[in-house]
């Protein structure tokens, strides 16, 4: 019997649903094993069909999705977290950092376009921050990735049907990435480059911070192999995740100061400064806001 | 128990950070192959900081045993056991004979602190729990800036009430705290140790430290009733001057 499989969309930009459609041939193999009961880009489908797996994509961000990740949870066996917006809250957790009345206020009356009449009436109350869906229900599987890569989203569906062999590795980027690490002595850091000119050789090598070495590996590194230096989209790895005092600045600058001869403070400073930029995927999450080594409202000016 | 330490040879990048960080040597580097090689094992003392240093996440250990592992977070972990099914974890600290043990290995320490504060500083001990609460004040996370008193004691219940079963109750400038759970009390009425000590008179200053910062306020201790169920501390607030 196939796998009913069924997906809501919360607050998030629907990425993660394209790259359900990118399986491509892919896609129809799945078919063979799942069968689709809701899923807002293709069907319309209104209700919360029983199904045995359940992909939510988005945060919690207003009580509408509240109470459709609700809703969801009920109306299936296994649920997953479906992209870095479910697992950590995702770029839109940059909201974490401001109050609801100041993001409102600066939306409606700080723009050249609108007014404070412009609020809208009846709207779906905000909650309290940007929340990963964990906070609200329980999750069987953590799926991160902005979006998700076609490979790992059949891996997870494989892991959830019980298919022997199948596992979510806990590699970090540079497990997959195909560039050298080696020493450099001369390197400078290169505030807000994403490429480098070598190649072969790490970017942390040549002095260009790339979030690789802090990263989950649900890529299979194609931004790193393909020439631009990672941003953490997956979130951070393992051992960032589970141990308290390893976090993503300190970790990148001790490394690129191991490497190069940059100052680790440099590297440290820069990343505080950009904070917005290196945390940006998973900073709404108490992973990383937790972590006694953060303090991003501090680093970017935020009370 | 010998540790034995394993190189993940697909996942190496040949960063030699490794054979740098390891205080005792295991490793040598195989400059034809860009791999590190585990040359003396037995050197190895598990102090995993090659597994932190490693950008690949490429080594790992079996029969190393963690000691410290009360500072892990239960979340924590759980999340990333969601992260990667099917892979076994490095850090496995559900067993809970493990963390009762990790616990009184904790709470010892602390026993034992507290008792070095009252043997160095004598009367001003209770400011350096005081000082240790103004510091957590500053340093915890916190969605955002309370705006009320009342605001202030749901924040300490949220942050603290899962480990204490911490319960506030106010009337006028009165403050009730009481605390249900306790693994300290439980350590003390094991190794037969007074209740009231030194510790719990830090751990009120602590909590004090942390209101005051927190609210702009002043508390007054009135008296504290410790107990084998539950602990009360009976308080006096003062609202602060304003600057």
């Amino acid at each position: 019997m196939k796998a009913k499989v069924s997906t809501e969309w919360l607050s998030g930009c629907s990425g993660c649903h394209i790259a359900v459609v990118d399986l491509h041939e892919k896609l129809l193999n799945l078919v063979d094993s799942i069968e689709f009961v809701r899923i807002p880009v293709l069907m319309d489908e209104r209700g919360y069909p029983k199904a045995d797996i359940g992909l939510v994509e988005g945060a919690v961000r207003s009580d509408h999705d509240r109470e459709a990740v609700l809703k969801m949870r009920e109306s299936v066996d296994k649920l997953v977290a479906f992209g870095t917006c479910a697992s950590y809250g995702g770029v839109s957790g940059l909201g974490w950092l401001y109050k609801d009345d100041a993001i409102l206020s600066k939306v409606y009356g700080g723009l050249p376009t609108t007014t404070e009449a412009d609020r809208p009436e009846g709207a779906p109350v905000l909650e309290h921050s940007v929340i990963p869906i964990d906070e609200v229900v329980e999750v069987d599987v953590h799926l991160p990735g902005c979006p998700p890569h076609p490979y790992y989203i059949a891996q997870a569906i494989k892991v959830l049907l019980g298919e022997k062999g199948a596992v979510m590795p806990a590699g970090t980027v540079c497990s997959q990435c195909n560039r050298k690490m080696e020493k450099r002595v001369g390197v400078t850091l290169k505030k807000g480059a994403v490429t480098a000119p070598e190649k072969d050789i790490c970017f942390l090598s040549q002095g260009v911070i790339c979030l690789g070495s802090v990263t989950l590996e649900r890529c299979r590194a194609q931004c790193t192999n393909k020439g631009v230096a990672c941003a953490g989209c997956t979130g951070p790895s393992i051992a960032v995740v589970t141990e308290p005092h390893l976090d993503i600045r300190n970790m990148v600058a001790k490394r690129m100061s191991l490497l190069t001869d940059i100052d680790e403070t440099e590297i440290r400073d820069y990343i505080a400064k950009e904070a917005k930029t290196f945390y940006s995927y998973a900073l709404s999450s108490p992973i990383i806001y937790k972590k006694p080594a953060v303090e991003i409202r501090e680093w970017v000016g935020v009370k | 128990m010998m540790i034995k330490v394993f190189v993940d040879e697909e996942a190496c990048v040949g960063c030699t950070l490794c054979v740098d960080e390891c205080s005792t040597d295991v490793f040598e580097f195989d400059e034809e192959k860009n791999l590190p090689v585990v040359k003396r094992e037995k050197e190895c003392f598990g102090c995993f900081s090659c597994l932190e240093i490693c950008p690949a996440e490429a080594i790992s250990h079996e029969d190393a045993e963690l000691s410290d592992n009360y500072y892990h977070d239960d979340y924590a972990l759980d999340f990333a056991g969601k992260l990667t099914p099917g892979t076994p974890q490095q850090v496995d600290v559900k067993n809970e004979s493990e963390q009762k043990k990790a616990l009184g290995d904790l709470g010892i320490r602390l026993l034992s602190i507290a008792a070095v504060f009252r043997h160095t500083l004598g009367g001003s001990m209770p400011a350096v729990g005081t000082m240790a609460g103004r510091t957590l004040a500053n340093q915890l996370p916190r969605y955002h800036e309370p705006e009320s008193f009342q605001e202030v004691l749901e924040m300490a219940v949220n942050q603290f009430g899962p480990s204490w079963d911490l319960n506030f109750s106010t009337d006028g400038d009165q403050l009730t705290v009481t605390t249900k759970t306790c693994f300290i009390r439980e350590l003390c009425s094991k190794e037969n140790i007074e209740l009231g000590g030194d510790l719990c008179v830090l751990f009120y200053n602590n909590l004090a430290g942390y209101l005051g910062k927190m609210g702009g306020i002043r508390l007054k201790l009135e008296s504290m009733e410790p107990g084998n169920d539950q602990c009360v501390y009976r308080v006096k607030t003062f609202q602060r001057k304003k600057y």
